[in-house]
């Protein structure tokens, strides 16, 4: 898609987590400086919103039990598929 | 060919004996491995990471060594004393090669030390303790490899500090023996499997603590060439505080417990940070609702604004003709009073002005009159030589009767008094 035809209300995906909330500390530091404008507040809140949500997402993928696997296990499991074209 | 002899193999094996038993003795340091023993010698390799030379001992000369039994054995870190030696063998026995060492002891620290010390420098001076510092640390890895021992206090520890972080991630775990001369391998090829993973974002290495020689697997030069070359973060908590080995130097980060490293594998306290993040949404929604709410009142207060300054002016105008009015009042009062102290003063005057003539009159009068009374005094009267006849009472006596008929006169002249007694004569 061309840069001009890409829709601005869509905020591009962060790269990390230290990305997004690095991202936001900048809004936030922004919105308390009470210098952004009306219609820049409400822009930088939806971001802002869409960061939260995303750093509430990766947060999410490692607090839901810890998850233990063997890597000889893995290797096993990979040798395998491999030999039966999996 | 032009090269001296041909010589009689076996001459040539007793010389080149000879010459083997020239070179100078030295000391060897090394892992013992392959022990085993003859009537009269025991026999082992001495090795480390670069190669290993074949050694043998005299049975006797090790008893007098004083070791313990059982202290010659694989994965045993000596020192021997000694030079090479070169068995020509004979019509039967096969010829060979050996270390012929004639002392033996177990390798204290110092010497490891030593053999650490000139390690790290080479590996330093190749700049491998910089390259894996240089990589990116992600703050929330989803999944860590783990290499360590599946028994022991390390792996406990780690789980309980990642829990403590509120982590719950993927742990995959790479077990290998972490004390013997089959460590150092097992755990460069555990690292390089780990980081082969794509998933995986760091890798912890970590074992209890030790004596240097116990953690010695950890600085093989092999192993630690391997990690300072990895593109994956490696976090090394090899050993306690005190100790400190190869690996830690070449490793991302060097932690002292396996809970540091969880702690370094996963920089970010997931536990703070959900509380962070509450606070960021909570600041954001204050924010948009602040900014709407702000703009809101202004709006109405704009709204409102016609009205306001209408009843701001009027007020103002109120307020104006109140004050003209009490300035008018003030202003009058003030005329009346002025007018009034006018008036008086000019009565006053006029007043002045009559009763000052009235009074030159009067006063003009008066002395008139005065002198008229007093030309009609008595006293005057009494001046011109006149005398007046009072009675005892001092009341005047103006007629001769009253003076016959008075026992005592007096006769009163203007310059005193003169008593007499009238005569009586009948005739009267």
């Amino acid at each position: 898609m061309d840069e001009s035809e890409r829709d601005p209300s869509v905020t591009a995906q962060p790269d990390s987590y230290e990305a997004a909330v690095e991202r936001l500390e900048e809004i936030i530091d922004r919105l308390d400086s009470g210098q952004a404008g009306l219609r820049e507040t409400l822009e930088l809140c939806k971001e802002g919103k869409e960061l939260v949500n995303y750093c509430a997402a990766e947060l999410d993928e490692v607090g839901e039990g810890l998850k233990e696997l063997r890597l000889d296990d893995l290797a096993t499991r990979l040798e395998v598929s491999s030999e039966t074209g999996a | 060919m032009s090269l001296p002899g041909p010589f009689a193999v076996g001459a040539y094996a007793r010389k080149l004996q000879e010459e083997m038993r020239k070179r100078a003795r030295v000391q060897l340091i090394g892992e013992v491995t392959g022990v085993g023993r003859s009537k009269v010698q025991a026999y082992f390799e001495l090795r480390d990471g670069d190669g290993a030379v074949p050694c043998a001992i005299w049975l006797n000369d090790l008893e007098k060594a004083g070791l313990a039994d059982g202290a010659l054995r694989d994965g045993a870190e000596v020192v021997i004393a000694g030079g090479p030696d070169y068995y020509p063998g004979g019509g039967q026995a096969s010829p060979s090669f050996s270390f012929r060492a004639t002392d033996v002891r177990l390798a204290g620290e110092g010497d490891l030390i030593a053999r650490l010390e000139a390690l790290r420098k080479q590996l330093r001076s190749e700049g491998l303790f910089e390259l894996q510092k240089q990589l990116r640390r992600p703050r929330l890895p989803k999944t860590i490899g783990v290499v360590t021992a599946e028994t022991g206090a390390a792996r406990r520890d780690l789980v309980a500090g990642l829990a403590r972080r509120g982590w719950d991630g993927t742990v995959i775990w790479a077990f290998a023996p972490v004390q013997d001369r089959r460590a150092a391998p097992a755990i460069a090829m555990a690292i390089q499997d780990l980081a082969a993973r794509p998933e995986v974002e760091a890798i912890v290495v970590t074992r209890g603590g030790g004596s240097l020689a116990d953690l010695w697997a950890f600085c093989d030069e092999t192993l630690c060439r391997t990690v300072a070359m990895l593109r994956v973060p490696v976090i090394s908590a090899v050993g306690h505080e005190r100790d400190s080995t190869l690996i830690d130097d070449v490793a991302a980060v060097a932690c002292s417990t396996p809970t540091h490293a969880a702690e370094a594998a996963v920089p970010l306290d997931c536990l703070a940070a959900r509380e962070s993040l509450e606070r960021c949404a909570l600041a954001l929604r204050r924010a948009g609702e602040g900014a709407i709410g702000s703009r809101s009142r202004h709006l109405g207060a704009l709204a409102r604004g016609p009205a306001r300054a209408l009843q701001r002016e009027r007020g103002k105008l109120n307020q104006k003709i109140r004050e003209i009015r009490a300035a008018s009042e003030r202003g009058l009062a003030g005329r009346v009073a002025s007018q009034h102290r006018i008036g008086t003063v000019v009565l006053e005057r006029a007043r002045r002005r009559a009763v000052g003539a009235d009074m030159d009159k009067r006063r003009e009068a008066l002395r008139q009159a005065m002198v008229t009374l007093r030309a009609h005094e008595p006293e005057r009267t009494l001046e011109r030589g006149y005398a007046l006849v009072e009675g005892e009472a001092g009341e005047p006596l103006t007629s001769a009767a009253e003076a016959r008929a008075a026992e005592r006169i007096s006769l009163r002249f203007s310059d005193g008094r003169v008593r007499a007694r009238p005569e009586r004569d009948g005739a009267a």
